[in-house]
């Protein structure tokens, strides 16, 4: 049976930070949109269309990547060059911007399905993904490859660092043994770009913020 | 700087994040929740003018609160310079070394612990009484005291927080209460304004370190102004502005209240400060205003204590939390739970020392009011004292070292009048101890309240020099908080294996 295809990370990152099944978010939204908002970064970084230099996000390509959710992005990071640091880049994508995104960006193909639940003074949406096993694909794709000692690619590098910063490796990365995690670190150091390290650090590090001012 | 004023206007970005900032209300009743004042006035004062027979703890409140604001002066110029403001061992880190700074985050922990245990011992032992006059049950202290132990235990492990509006209106309520009782207080029959709680020679005689302590116990929550610096609207203006009203705002409530209470008493203030404990300031109000009032003083007096034991033991978790994802603190400690980012490590750790200290008091037989609440609070006044003057000479060392962006007023002035002060402060209080607990000097509990804060701050320098030989990238690290990316969340350890190995 032929594997689902791998989607862009911040599609990969959505799906797994929710219940495949229900669709619930593992995670608080303001740490989902943390998550979310440096996957959308880092996927202008694979686009080679912004660099991270010490703590500024510099637009290097202006052209639109082909994709309505980065491109949405590019845009305001073009409009507002050089004006604000990563970290609050991170913080402004967080407000809910990064998820509607991706959300939107999934339930376009049909990867996820918007339900309406109507509540007695409200209607509650939410997203529920249309099928689990394609929901569950990406954790299981690099738990596997890990236990394997087959490398990751950037991408999946990228997905598996802000699942670690986000705090969803103790949902989907608990059952990797000592062994597998200190692989999966090796990697870290050896193929992810510096760039990237510091990209996912930085949404840790706003992730622990968000923790001590109890917006988390 | 962040400040939101200076940006091009038409920014969605800044107009974005500037929603969700915090004006100086806002920061000025935080810091005042956490500082409790009617525990304060009806807890902690007459329960001090019994142990230690000390009438001049007015003044002391008000000369307290000179100090601090001084402090307050270096404190949140330096605050706008550096990351994780909201702890005392982030200055101290970074304007007298990483060892002492760890020293000092242990310290901090330890102070903090103290606060939370005597308001477990303070809710016993007050509810007690309260609990047989109104419904009739005879529980013993520590079984109430474990019950607020389990509430908080509880919230405090899923991370509920008091609702903010709930949290205003009780300390509103708090402060209105306070002030009608105080007046009440003063217009009843036969009242003569004392001398005695506002005469400047009793913070030169004997005993003054203990009055200085127990001043410096009410203040306790003014330094957590600072967490803000980055949610403020501006930064420049929000924090200092709130951190120089909420004292002195505090300062002049308890001044007046605990005036009026000893004033009120009369001659024999001592004598009954020692029979009727807490009561005191309640049953002096009660003659004017009646039983009515009293109940009310009564339930506000206990839901005060439980919002200050529910937002404590979150700072603490919260401080924990950041001890661990620094290194400071064993790493468990920096992770959350990812649905809600509780920080759970911390609470349960925090719930342990509680329920360990309830049950040895409960079996041991120990008094709640003097030896666990007034014992706790004013050792981890003390402590807190300790704290504040070190973090003055960081201020100091800090600014030595980069002076750009602060006028000499900032950095080199206020800071030096306020640490000496703090260091005059600290000397007397240390020298005091025994009368501040009421013991005999040389007694066990005047030995050992300073001993463990020594103990524990030498331990946190010797961590600090192990990490330095052993981890160099976490020592490096420590104190700069979050911001640095180099903290030992997850991913960050990750890519430092190699060097904690």
């Amino acid at each position: 049976m032929a594997s689902p295809p791998q989607l862009p990370p911040a599609d990969d990152l959505y799906l797994t930070a929710h219940d495949t099944i229900r669709g619930k978010s593992l995670l608080s939204p303001a740490t989902l949109g943390l998550g979310l908002g440096a996957a959308l970064l880092g996927e202008l970084m694979l686009w080679r269309r912004v660099d991270l230099v010490e703590t500024e996000l510099v637009v290097i390509d202006e052209r639109p990547t082909g994709d309505a959710a980065t491109t949405a992005v590019l845009e305001q990071l073009r409009r507002e060059a050089g004006q604000h640091g990563v970290r609050n880049w991170l913080s402004y994508l967080s407000t809910g911007i990064a998820t509607d995104l991706v959300e939107r960006r999934l339930a376009r193909p049909g990867l996820i399905k918007r339900v309406e639940k109507r509540g007695l003074l409200s209607t509650k949406v939410s997203f529920v993904p249309a099928d689990s096993m394609t929901a569950g694909w990406p954790a299981t794709r690099i738990r596997t490859k890990v236990s394997r000692d087959e490398p990751l690619d950037v991408a999946d590098l990228l997905l598996a660092g802000l699942i670690l910063a986000t705090g969803l490796d103790q949902h989907v990365l608990a059952t990797l043994n000592a062994r597998d995690r200190a692989g999966l670190f090796e990697q870290f150091r050896r193929l992810f770009p510096a760039m990237l390290q510091q990209l996912v650090a930085q949404a840790e590090a706003a992730v622990g913020d968000a923790v001590m001012a109890r917006r988390a | 700087m962040s400040s939101t004023a200076t940006k091009p206007p038409g920014s969605q970005l800044s107009d974005a994040l500037a929603r969700d900032r915090l004006g100086v209300a806002a920061i000025v009743f935080f810091m005042m929740s956490a500082a409790a004042p009617l525990t304060v006035v009806a807890g902690v004062v007459p329960t001090g003018l019994a142990v230690t027979g000390l009438t001049g703890i007015a003044i002391a409140f008000l000369a307290v609160a000179l100090v601090l604001a001084i402090f307050s002066v270096g404190y949140v110029a330096m605050a706008r310079h550096i990351a994780n403001a909201g702890a005392f061992y982030a200055y101290i880190a970074q304007g007298l070394g990483r060892p002492i700074g760890v020293g000092a985050s242990w310290v901090a922990l330890l102070s903090y612990n103290m606060f939370q245990v005597a308001s477990y011992g303070g809710f016993g032992a007050i509810a007690q009484p309260l609990f047989l006059d109104w419904f009739g049950v005879d529980a013993p202290w520590w079984g109430i005291a474990l019950i607020a132990w389990a509430l908080v235990a509880i919230l405090g492990v899923r991370d509920v927080a008091v609702n903010g509006k709930v949290l205003a209106t009780l300390l509103v309520a708090e402060i209105v209460l306070t002030l009608v009782f105080a007046f009440a207080e003063i217009f009843t029959d036969g009242f003569t304004p004392s001398t005695a709680a506002l005469d400047p020679g009793t913070l030169v005689g004997a005993g003054s370190g203990a009055l200085l302590v127990m001043a410096v116990t009410g203040f306790v929550g003014f330094e957590q102004s600072v967490v803000f610096s980055e949610e403020s609207r501006d930064p420049r203006r929000t924090v200092p502005r709130a951190t120089y009203i909420a004292v002195a705002m505090i300062a002049v409530i308890y001044a007046f209240a605990s005036w009026a209470m000893i004033s009120a008493a009369g001659d024999n203030v001592v004598q009954r400060a020692g029979e009727e404990g807490p009561e005191l300031f309640f049953n002096l109000a009660a003659v004017p205003l009646g039983s009515a009032a009293l109940h009310l003083g009564h339930i506000l007096f206990l839901t005060s204590l439980i919002a200050a034991m529910i937002s404590f033991h979150n700072i603490i978790a919260r401080y924990m939390f950041s001890l661990g994802r620094e290194g400071v603190l064993p790493r468990a400690f920096g992770r959350t739970v990812p649905g809600t980012g509780a920080p759970k490590n911390g609470s349960l750790a925090q719930s342990a020392v509680g329920l360990i200290v309830i049950v040895a008091y409960a079996v041991f037989g120990w008094d709640p009011l003097v030896q666990l609440f007034f014992w706790g609070g004013t050792g981890g006044g003390l402590g807190v004292l300790l704290l504040v003057t070190i973090t003055s000479f960081a201020v100091i060392g800090y600014f030595a070292r980069k002076p750009e962006g602060e006028d000499v007023l900032h950095r080199v002035v206020a800071p030096l009048i306020s640490s000496v002060a703090l260091l005059v402060m600290s000397y007397l209080a240390i020298d005091n101890i025994a009368g501040l607990l009421g013991v005999e000097p040389g007694s066990t509990p005047a030995i050992v309240v300073p001993l463990s804060f020594a103990v524990l701050l030498a331990g946190g320098i010797l961590w600090a020099l192990y990490l330095r030989s052993a981890r160099p990238q976490i020592y490096n690290g420590i104190g700069l908080g979050s911001r640095s990316a180099t903290t030992t969340g997850g991913f960050a350890a990750a890519l430092n294996e190699t060097e904690s190995r």
